[in-house]
C-alpha cells in the first residue's frame, strides 16, 4: 500500500482543514461543513509490543473499526524443516525448542514420538512419566506467559509481573533438569536425556502445593472478576463451534468454543491415559472464555504433576536399545562396547526404518503436529512442522471483522501466538 | 500396537469405507505404521476430501494439515501434496496423498475448509505447486519478492541471495550468498555400507575415476625434520 493511498483527511481539497484554536474545537460541526472518512490502511507491527514477535498486519480500518486484516507472517522464517533434513535425526532435535521458545519440551515432544512410532521402541516407563511431568511444567510456563501478557496487553500490569515470577521458577526447574533455561533439548527418542534428581522432584512439589497456587489464584482473582478485564474481553473475536472446526482450530481455542477435544485424553500418548484431568470448556468462543479455558488448564496440570510425583517409579530413564539411545559418558570410558556405541550414535546416528507418520500432541497452544518422512536413512527426508499459531493466525481477519482496532491485542493475545513456531 | 506415539481408535473396517465413498478417484489404500494414507488422483482430491467429509460413517471434519514432500527422483509429477485429515467424532486420522507437478495445478479445497487458504499458499511458496480455486495464492513465508522454491531438494539448503544492510547505501541490500568455507555435507555413512564417495586412496585403483564431491584428502605437511 504505497502512501498515496493512505488517505484520511477531514475537509475538503481545496480547504485542507485548519488548526483550531482549543475553544473553537469544542464547538460542534455545522452540518454543512464536508467531512469525507475513506477507508484507510494501517500497518500493526512487524514491530509492536502486542504483536508477541514479528507479526505484520495490513488492516483496513472504516474510522477504528476493523474492516479487514491481511496477516503477513514469515518474517521469522528460518527454515528450520530444510535444516532438519541436513541433520541426523538427534542434531535435528534441538531446533524443536527454538520453535515455540515458550512452551519448548512440548515441541519436542511431538517428534520424539514420530521417531519412537517409526523405530518401535520400547521406552521405560519412569522416562515416560517424566516426559509427562515436564510436558505440563511447560504448559504451565507456557500459559504463565501467555496469561499475563493477555491482561497487560488489554492494559493491567500486575498480574503479568506476578505470573513472570512462576514462569521464572519454572524456568529455574528446567535449569535444574537439564541445564538449560529455556533450549533444554531434554526430550530425547527413546526416553529422556538424564535422570532428575529427587531434590529437584521434591522442590517441584512444594512448589505446586505452596507457591504456584498461592501466586496464581492471586494473579488471576485481580482479573477474572474484573469489570474493565471483562469489558475488553467478552464478547471480543467469538468463534462459533463449527466455524472452529472448519478452520482448523485445536488445544484452547477449540475448546472455548465448547468442543470438548484434547488430544491427551482422546489419543493418549505415553503416560497420560493414567491421568486423572479435567478438559475445560467455554460456552461462548470469545476471548475471555479462551483466558479462563488456560486458567483451568494450569490448574489441571498441576494436578497431573503431583499424580506423576506419586506415581513415579524408579527404573531406567532412557531404552536401553543401544542402537537408539546411546550410553552415558562414564560407561563410555570403561566398556569398549559403549565407547563404539557412543562414537557410531554421536556421528552416524541411528538409522529410522522408510515410512511416514504424521504425529500430533497436545502443546500448550494446541495440536502441535510433525509429519515425519523416513528414507531409511540416518537423516530426516523431510519434516513437516504443523504449528498451532498457522490456522489460528488465520482467522483473525474473520474474528476481527466489525471489531475496533484496540480489540486487536486482546484477539492476538488469546490466540497465544509465537512466531517461532509459526513461521518456523 | 503398544507405544508411546498418541493412540486414536482402530482402523479396521477404514480403507474398506473410503474405497466404497471414492470410487475411481482412490488409486491406492495402504496401512503402515498405523496409520492409513490414501492415494488420490489428483482432479478428484477436492471430491474425495468432501466425500471423507461428509460421509456419515468417515466423517473427518477437520483439516489439519497440508504437507508438500518433493521426491525429484520421480520423474515429472516429483512432488507430493499431503493432506492430514482428523474426525474429532470418530477420534481418527487418515492422510490422504496426491502426486504433483508445477505446471498442472491441484484443485484447492479452501471451498471446504476454510483453513486450507494459507496451507495451500505454504505448499505453493515452498515446493510451486498450483492450486487452481485458491482465491489468494500468494508466497507467505518468504521474503517479499523472493524467487525459487526453497523446500525443493534440488534449492541449496544456504540460498542463493544474503541481504545486509549497506552503509553506502543507506538500506538493506541483496548480494549473492559467499561462504566462507565451502558448504560440507556429512552423511557419516559408513564407507563399508554404500558411501557415495570415493575415499581418499581409492582413486589410483585402476577405472575408478574421480567422482565429483569426493572429498580430497589434504596434502601431506611437509616434515620438520627433511632439513637435518
Amino acid at each position: 500500500m504505497s502512501q498515496s493511498d493512505v488517505s484520511y483527511h477531514v475537509g475538503t481539497a481545496d480547504d485542507p482543514g485548519t488548526v483550531l484554536p482549543p475553544s473553537e474545537a469544542d464547538t460542534p460541526v455545522a452540518a454543512s461543513d464536508e467531512v469525507a472518512i475513506q477507508n484507510y490502511t494501517i500497518n500493526f507491527g512487524p514491530q509492536h509490543p502486542a504483536a508477541h514477535g514479528v507479526l505484520r498486519m495490513v488492516m483496513e480500518m472504516d474510522g477504528e473499526i476493523v474492516e479487514r486484516v491481511d496477516p503477513h507472517v514469515g518474517l521469522l522464517h528460518r527454515g528450520t524443516e530444510k535444516l532438519c533434513e541436513y541433520k541426523t535425526y538427534l542434531q535435528a532435535l534441538p531446533y524443536f525448542d527454538r520453535l515455540d521458545y515458550c512452551s519448548p519440551m512440548c515441541m519436542e515432544h511431538s517428534y520424539v514420538l514420530a521417531i519412537e512410532k517409526l523405530l518401535g521402541v520400547e521406552v521405560p516407563i519412569r522416562a515416560q512419566y517424566l516426559r509427562v511431568f515436564f510436558a505440563e511444567l511447560t504448559r504451565i510456563m507456557n500459559h504463565m506467559l501467555n496469561l499475563g501478557s493477555h491482561v497487560m496487553d488489554v492494559g493491567a500490569m500486575t498480574p503479568n509481573l506476578w505470573l513472570f515470577e512462576l514462569r521464572e521458577d519454572t524456568m529455574n526447574f528446567y535449569e535444574r533438569a537439564s541445564g538449560a533455561r529455556m533450549h533444554a533439548a531434554f526430550f530425547r527418542p527413546g526416553g529422556v536425556h538424564q535422570d532428575v534428581p529427587l531434590k529437584l522432584l521434591t522442590d517441584i512439589g512444594d512448589w505446586l502445593d505452596k507457591r504456584l497456587p498461592r501466586l496464581f489464584e492471586d494473579a488471576v482473582s485481580l482479573v477474572a472478576d474484573n469489570r474493565i478485564f471483562k469489558q475488553r474481553n467478552v464478547d471480543i473475536g467469538t468463534v462459533s463451534r463449527d466455524d472452529a472446526i472448519a478452520w482448523g482450530f485445536s488445544g484452547p481455542m477449540i475448546r472455548a468454543a465448547g468442543v470438548p477435544w484434547d488430544i491427551r485424553k482422546a489419543q493418549p500418548y505415553d503416560v497420560y491415559d493414567r491421568m486423572q484431568f479435567e478438559v475445560p470448556t467455554g460456552t461462548q468462543g470469545d476471548c475471555y472464555d479462551r483466558f479462563m479455558v488456560r486458567v483451568e488448564e494450569v490448574r489441571q496440570s498441576a494436578r497431573i504433576m503431583r499424580q506423576c510425583l506419586n506415581e513415579m517409579p524408579e527404573g531406567p530413564i532412557a531404552s536401553l536399545d543401544r542402537k537408539v539411545v546411546p550410553p552415558k559418558r562414564g560407561d563410555m570410558k570403561r566398556s569398549m562396547e559403549a565407547l563404539i556405541h557412543h562414537f557410531k550414535l554421536y556421528t552416524e546416528g541411528f538409522h529410522v526404518p522408510a515410512g511416514d507418520v504424521y504425529v500430533a500432541t497436545e502443546s500448550p497452544k494446541g495440536e502441535f503436529g510433525v509429519y515425519l518422512v523416513s528414507d531409511g536413512s540416518n537423516k530426516p527426508y523431510r519434516v513437516k512442522i504443523r504449528p498451532t499459531a498457522f490456522s489460528h493466525l488465520q482467522a483473525m481477519d474473520f474474528m476481527m471483522k466489525g471489531h475496533m482496532l484496540a480489540d486487536t491485542t486482546a484477539v492476538l493475545s488469546a490466540i497465544d501466538v509465537v512466531f517461532g513456531e509459526c513461521d518456523r | 500396537m503398544s507405544g508411546t506415539h498418541p493412540k486414536y481408535s482402530s482402523n479396521e473396517g477404514v480403507i474398506d469405507a473410503a474405497r466404497a465413498v471414492l470410487g475411481g478417484h482412490l488409486l491406492d489404500a495402504v496401512e503402515a505404521v498405523g496409520e492409513v494414507k490414501l492415494f488420490v488422483a489428483r482432479e478428484g482430491v477436492a471430491a474425495a476430501l468432501r466425500a471423507l467429509r461428509d460421509t456419515p460413517g468417515l466423517a473427518y471434519q477437520q483439516l489439519m494439515e497440508i504437507a508438500g514432500v518433493d521426491y525429484p527422483d520421480r520423474g515429472v509429477e516429483r512432488f507430493e501434496v499431503v493432506y492430514c485429515l482428523l474426525s474429532l467424532t470418530r477420534n481418527h486420522r487418515i492422510r490422504v496423498h496426491v502426486r504433483a507437478d508445477d505446471v498442472n495445478p491441484v484443485p484447492s479445497v479452501t471451498g471446504l475448509w476454510p483453513v486450507a487458504g494459507w496451507l495451500e499458499r505454504e505448499v505453493f511458496d515452498m515446493f510451486g505447486v498450483l492450486f487452481e480455486g485458491n482465491p489468494d495464492l500468494r508466497r507467505i513465508l518468504t521474503d517479499y519478492g523472493f524467487r525459487g522454491h526453497p523446500f525443493r531438494k534440488d534449492f541449496p539448503m544456504t540460498g542463493h541471495v544474503e541481504m545486509r544492510y549497506s552503509e553506502e547505501a543507506k538500506r538493506v541490500i541483496y548480494e549473492p550468498v559467499q561462504l566462507a568455507q565451502d558448504f560440507r555435507p556429512f552423511d557419516f555413512m559408513s564407507p563399508w555400507e554404500g558411501a557415495e564417495y570415493v575415499l581418499p586412496g581409492d582413486e589410483k585403483a585402476a577405472g575408478s575415476p574421480v567422482q565429483p564431491g569426493a572429498q580430497t584428502p589434504a596434502p601431506a605437511p611437509a616434515k620438520a625434520d627433511d632439513k637435518k
